[in-house]
């Protein structure tokens, strides 16, 4: 032990911390907020501050998990495991949350120990995931990326969960449509493996509306309007050569090392290394550069040595967009002053000037390049954060509670957690009906329960893929059912039958799913097997 | 403020501890949840790692979680166990003294005399616990416990070969305390198979100290991914990104740098004098050239990999990028040495003179690539080993920071474990004879020849191969390592070389050398150990006791004489060796490396067992006192860890069992599949006995109210102490 300065105060220890009252109910609060979160019909939620700042509308969990401010430890261990999941894939989070919680309001409603639960609840998970990650899954869908309308369900599919951003069917559209552009664009044409993915530079824009957004192959940078102005008086000619510097331009002084420079009297090194940077801007003409791209700041006298030279010079470009610079131009960047290889020249097809809203845009087009920038524009600040883009090639599962419902037939005790889930993606009070050939989800209106055919009130299943006119028996999800196996078919050939339907699938991504999955049962034994809680006070 | 140190106070102290970590301990033992001042939450199963997160005020607790850090320091298991075992051992002390509490009341003396007699008798106590862990605990161990060791090692002819299915019943069984309850089979799993990956056929102890001396680089912690995708890689990760990364295949040969590479101005403590523009001009163009060049030797020397444990400038980085090398820099210093130890490559140094610089040595890697981790980029090295370790990775994921922390701990004591079970642990001691005079010549207790206080690298000098573990034949090497003991615990590194026998110093007991107040208090315990235990032969007097207590004075006073004529000169030393050898049934043996028995308590019930057996047939009274304390508290780890078992295999069945197997010489059969090391055993009731010494010997606790001071080791050690 060593010694302290400050005497530390002895921690609190409470035991079974899941039992007291206050825990339950903070855990139940904590549910009933993000349940009606999830689903295309969830709800939005308002947060602010009573002392002021900002307000935040979101439905996201990422958001919400982020500003709601949880202390109990127990609840931060299960915030804090979702925040680490959404980091990794931005999805699935509520679904890993509800599911989360679920499974410790279950377990602690039956009779059985912890060590039991723990291992029932390791036994299912594994079950299940073995299920879904099984040619048998009948609820798995293969994409490949020549298969456009089932990416586009996908990424239709995230949007729409995300009411937040206030869109439209049509803007939904237009932006998965962008969305999937500006991810194909990335994948390169010429595969080999291992296959780099190129990069699609996100450029926000906001007041704008959300159909002026675009997708562009190439680089945008950002330059006032004065700048821009300049640079179209300068004659145009392609493909342009380029020059990327790494290094600053503005003549300051190299490191000196550990000892002392001393420079004598009338000697004057601002000049000496002006002289450095004309000699390098004179090389620059000579080899016929006619755009110098430069990461820090380049020296006004270079800047204006150049421009009367006929050459473009753009600074302050930043770090953030060197790499893709370097690869839509295929210049390496330059970190010296001294003389330039040839080879670290690259080139562009053209470039142009370009405005969206009241920015001035440098444009670059490049000659065939995986690196675009996707133009998203928005009404407001919230509805902006509240879009974001991923796009996660794999496997994709089927979301809106078919697979929830199929793996409710597995086990009881572990599934009832999945159950309320799948149940919980119907906000307005309808029922919840499971079909006896497949085991998806259907969802009905609220009304006269005394319906004597089904058919007539359900025309499609959650997910999009079967309608109803294919002989189907239903039975409540909530009521207890026979077990069945549920019937494996090949989604190609469901696919194929109803193509019409392409456009009211819903899709989810597998292994954000399985992984979510596999965080939330994880996270739940965790709990449920804590013995002690030691709480620093100091 | 002063209070008095009770047994009474600590035994409270140690049943509040008892009491959180006996929830935790075994396979049905659950975690627990420690959260920081600065929000961090960290789960635990770890006993040491709960005990420290509790910020204890207490003194006396503070002394028990000091012990229970330094015994995990040495073999990283076993904190729960202390705890128990501990607080067994103040009970059954209590218990001993309440029953002779009817005495003392009776003699009616003043609360001072009494408190000072209490703290007399604990000290008796506590020297008979020395006494007992330095001597009876290693020949009980040897003679009876050893036949039913079991080894890790399937034992071939000459070869030992690490048998795996029994380091996976190892692990497990160790994992079951120490992670979740649904991690455990995975965590074990991955460090069994990181265990073989790394070890060679060759490999030896060097391979533990080097994962046990970087840990932290070895292994790469995830959070948001499913702990089941944890998992082992081939090559090392560095935890950096590339800052120039080209891709190359074929001869990849790499080469390490501590300096920057691009030359400056002016070095420390030296001046640079510019006279003109120009020569501040031709200064920058050389150094340009020059970093030129160097870059174009090390490409001419195959090199395409520069690791660096400084940041390079731009101007290298881009000549880096020209030449097709690839740079990783602000690598840590003990990144950059462990890379030097496993391809033993040392960091090329840069010549200012010369504009050739001279490349001593590279070394070849099989890959080199960047290695993405949840969006976070690693450098992923394929190197080639030159030791006997083969470097491997290990990624732990978890959904949150503190589980994967808690992983991280668990492997890193599962290593320290098997660190101190592939050693050889030798056990000296004495083969008491029949007759009782003998035990009465002094040179007996210095015999005790107690390795693990010894230095580490002691302990390494004297390993000697696996085959020669049954040496007591061997009578050269029974000599030669008594000297080797004799010398590190009397003269210290004084080689002993000459061999000439000489006259024994004079070292009769004579006297005893006690104050007065011992001798008074002495005749009472006696009594009461008499009246207690009836087992007591009439010849025992209370004579014979006193004696016996007087020796461990006079036995210190030996190592006195023994320092000073060592200073004159190595010879009574040497003699005296000779004599105890040849005239005591002095015994060395060993655990031999690899030595386990089934997990579940059956260590505990064997030394119970066999310790009870001891205290028939001993006897002194103390030693009798001590082994039977000592043997019923050694019965409460089983207890608990059976507790939640039922009918026929609850711990009374249990028990009943076992003492009927031993008792008829049948095999040992466990309930539990699952090995436990011995030698942690055997060092966790050493730890324990050393920690009941100190509560033992300590009167009065004095609170302090000054503010403890830093900068000062004695300070923190005393207000341990108070």
């Amino acid at each position: 032990m060593l010694s302290r300065l400050e005497a530390k105060k002895p921690s609190l220890c409470y035991s079974e911390p899941l039992t007291t009252e206050k825990v339950r109910a903070t855990l139940s609060v904590l549910k009933g907020i993000l349940t009606s979160c999830y689903g295309p019909s969830g709800r939005l939620k308002q947060l602010h501050n009573g002392m002021g700042g900002a307000v935040c509308t979101t439905s996201q969990s990422a958001v919400l998990l982020r500003n709601l401010s949880v202390t109990h430890p127990i609840l931060k261990i299960l915030t804090t495991s979702v925040q680490n999941h959404v980091s990794c894939f931005s999805d699935c989070g509520l679904f890993t949350a509800i599911l989360c919680c679920n499974l410790i309001e279950n377990v602690q409603k039956t009779d059985l120990t912890v060590t039991t639960t723990i291992k029932l609840n390791t036994h299912l998970l594994n079950f299940c995931t073995n299920y879904l990650r099984s040619e048998v899954c009948g609820c798995r869908i293969p994409v490949d990326f020549s298969n456009t309308p089932i990416l586009l369900c996908l990424v239709r599919s995230i949007l729409t969960s995300k009411p937040a951003c206030m869109l439209t069917r049509k803007e939904i559209d237009h932006i998965s449509v962008l969305i999937l552009r500006a991810f194909l664009l990335t994948i390169p044409e010429n595969t080999e493996d291992p296959i780099i993915l190129g990069k699609s530079i996100i450029v926000p824009l906001k007041g704008q509306r959300v159909t002026d957004s675009t997708v562009l192959p190439g680089v945008l940078i950002e330059v006032s309007e004065v700048q821009l102005m300049k640079i179209l008086l300068v004659r145009k000619s392609s493909p342009l050569k380029v020059v990327l510097f790494s290094t600053s331009l503005s003549g300051d002084f190299s490191d000196p090392g550990e000892g002392n420079v001393v420079v004598s009297d009338g000697v004057f090194l601002e000049n000496a290394v002006l002289d450095q940077l004309i000699n390098l801007g004179r090389q620059l003409v000579s080899d016929r550069v006619e755009l110098v791209l430069c990461q820090k700041v380049i020296h006004p006298s270079l800047k204006q040595f150049l421009t009367t030279h006929q050459v473009i010079a753009i600074d302050r470009v930043g770090v953030m967009l060197m790499e893709p610079l370097s690869k839509v131009t295929g210049a390496q960047p330059i970190g010296s002053l001294g003389s330039i290889s040839p080879g670290s020249y690259g080139s562009v097809k053209d470039w142009c000037s370009a405005k969206f809203g009241c920015k001035h845009f440098f444009h670059l087009i490049p000659n065939e390049a995986t690196v675009s920038s996707l133009l998203l524009c928005n009404r407001s600040d919230t509805a902006w954060d509240e879009l974001k883009t991923y796009e996660e090639p794999g496997s994709i599962l089927q979301d809106d509670g078919c697979t929830q419902a199929e793996l409710q037939l597995i086990a009881e005790a572990f599934c009832s957690a999945l159950e309320s889930l799948a149940g919980s993606l119907e906000h307005d009070g309808g029922e919840i009906l499971i079909d006896m050939k497949y085991g998806h989800f259907w969802s009905i209106q609220a009304g006269p329960s005394s319906v004597v055919n089904w058919t007539d009130l359900l025309s499609r299943c959650g997910c999009g893929v079967y309608s109803s006119q294919e002989e189907l028996g239903w039975s409540f999800l909530r009521s207890t059912c026979h077990p069945f196996v549920p019937q494996t078919c090949l989604p190609h050939e469901s696919w194929e039958v109803s193509p019409q339907s392409a456009h009211s699938l819903t899709l989810d991504c597998l292994t954000a799913k399985l992984s979510g999955l596999q965080v939330a049962v994880e996270t739940a034994n965790l709990i449920l097997d804590l013995a002690y809680v030691i709480e620093d006070k100091s | 403020m002063a209070v008095a140190g009770s047994v009474k106070m600590a035994l409270q102290v140690a049943e509040v501890l008892e009491a959180i970590v006996s929830r935790c301990v075994g396979p049905e033992g659950r975690q627990v949840l420690c959260t920081k001042p600065t929000g961090e939450v960290l789960l635990s199963r770890d006993g040491g790692r709960v005990l420290e997160a509790l910020h204890l005020d207490h003194p006396i607790a503070r002394i028990i979680v000091a012990c229970v850090s330094s015994h995990l320091r040495k073999t990283g298991d076993g904190a729960k166990t202390f705890i128990i075992f501990l607080c067994h051992l103040l009970r059954g002390l209590l218990a001993i003294t309440e029953k002779e509490k009817d005495s003392l009341t009776l003699e009616n003396i003043q609360t001072f005399e009494r408190r000072w007699k209490n703290c007399c008798q604990w000290k008796c106590i506590s020297q008979a616990l020395v006494t007992f862990q330095t001597q009876i605990l290693d020949y009980i161990i040897d003679e009876y416990l050893s036949r039913h060791f079991l080894s890790i090692f399937s034992s071939s002819a000459k070869e030992r070969t690490l048998c795996r299915s029994s380091l996976e019943l190892l692990l497990e069984a160790y994992f079951c305390g120490r992670v979740g309850r649904n991690n455990r089979k995975l965590i074990s799993q991955l460090m069994c198979d990181y265990f073989f990956k790394c070890m060679t056929s060759e490999s030896g102890m060097e391979v533990f100290e080097l994962v046990d001396n970087c840990f932290v680089e070895l292994n790469v912690s995830v959070t948001g991914l499913p702990v089941s995708d944890s998992r082992i890689i081939d090559g090392l990760v560095l935890h950096r990104d590339f800052s120039v990364y080209c891709p190359a295949d074929g001869d990849i040969r790499v080469a390490i740098v501590r300096e920057i590479i691009q030359p400056v101005f002016s070095t420390y403590r030296s001046e640079f004098v510019l006279n003109s523009e120009t020569q501040f001009q031709t200064s920058q163009i050389w150094i340009m050239e020059r970093t030129k060049s160097i870059m174009k030797h090390l490409l001419s020397q195959n090199v395409k990999l520069l690791l660096s444990s400084v940041k390079q400038p731009d101007l290298v980085i881009y000549y880096a990028r020209l030449s097709g090398i690839s740079v990783v820099d602000c690598l840590s210093s003990e990144e950059i040495s462990l890379i030097q130890r496993i391809i033993g490559l040392s960091p090329f140094v840069l010549s200012q003179a010369s504009l050739q610089c001279e490349i001593s040595d590279t070394a070849s890697v099989k890959f080199c690539k960047p290695f993405i981790l949840r969006s976070k980029t690693y450098v992923h090295l394929g190197l080639i080993s030159t030791c006997t370790f083969i470097p491997h990775c290990i990624i732990l994921c978890g959904p949150v920071q503190g589980l994967v922390e808690q992983h991280e701990n668990a492997l890193y004591g599962a290593f320290k474990m098997l660190q101190q079970l592939f050693k050889d642990f030798d056990l000296n001691y004495i083969k008491k004879a029949n007759n009782q005079n003998d035990t009465l010549s002094p040179p007996i207790y210095k015999n005790s020849g107690k390795n693990n206080q010894l230095p580490k690298s002691y302990t390494h000098s004297i390993q000697r191969p696996y085959q020669d573990t049954d040496i007591k034949n061997n009578d050269e090497l029974e000599e030669t390592q008594y000297l080797k003991v004799h010398s590190n615990l009397v003269v210290s590194n004084v080689e002993l070389e000459t061999y000439i026998p000489c006259s024994p110093p004079k070292m009769i007991p004579t006297d005893a050398v006690q104050t007065d107040e011992t001798w008074r208090c002495l005749p009472l315990e006696n009594n009461r150990v008499i009246d207690d235990y009836e087992l007591l032969i009439e010849s025992n007097s209370a004579s014979n006791s006193i004696t016996e207590n007087t020796r461990i004075e006079i036995s210190y006073e030996n190592f006195q004489v023994i320092d000073i004529a060592e200073k004159r000169s190595m010879l009574p030393v040497k003699y005296k060796s000779v004599d105890t050898y040849k005239s005591q049934s002095f015994c060395s043996s060993s655990i031999p490396a690899g030595c386990v028995l089934p997990v579940g308590g059956s260590f505990e019930i064997l030394l119970h067992y066999y310790l009870l057996n001891y205290a028939k047939k001993c006897q002194q009274l103390d030693e009798i006192i001590v082994s039977k304390l000592i043997a019923n508290a050694l019965l409460g780890i089983p207890k608990i860890l059976y507790k939640p078992k039922k009918g026929n295999h609850s711990f009374p069945q249990i028990y009943l069992r076992a003492l009927h197997t031993l008792q008829t010489n049948q095999p040992m059969v466990s309930s539990w599949a699952g090995l436990e090391s011995v030698i942690g055993k055997y060092y966790l009731l050493t730890s324990v006995l050393q920690c009941l010494t100190k509560i033992l010997t300590i009167d009065l606790v004095i609170n302090i109210k000054r503010q403890p001071q830093k900068n000062s080791d004695q300070d923190s050690e005393d207000e341990l102490q108070h």
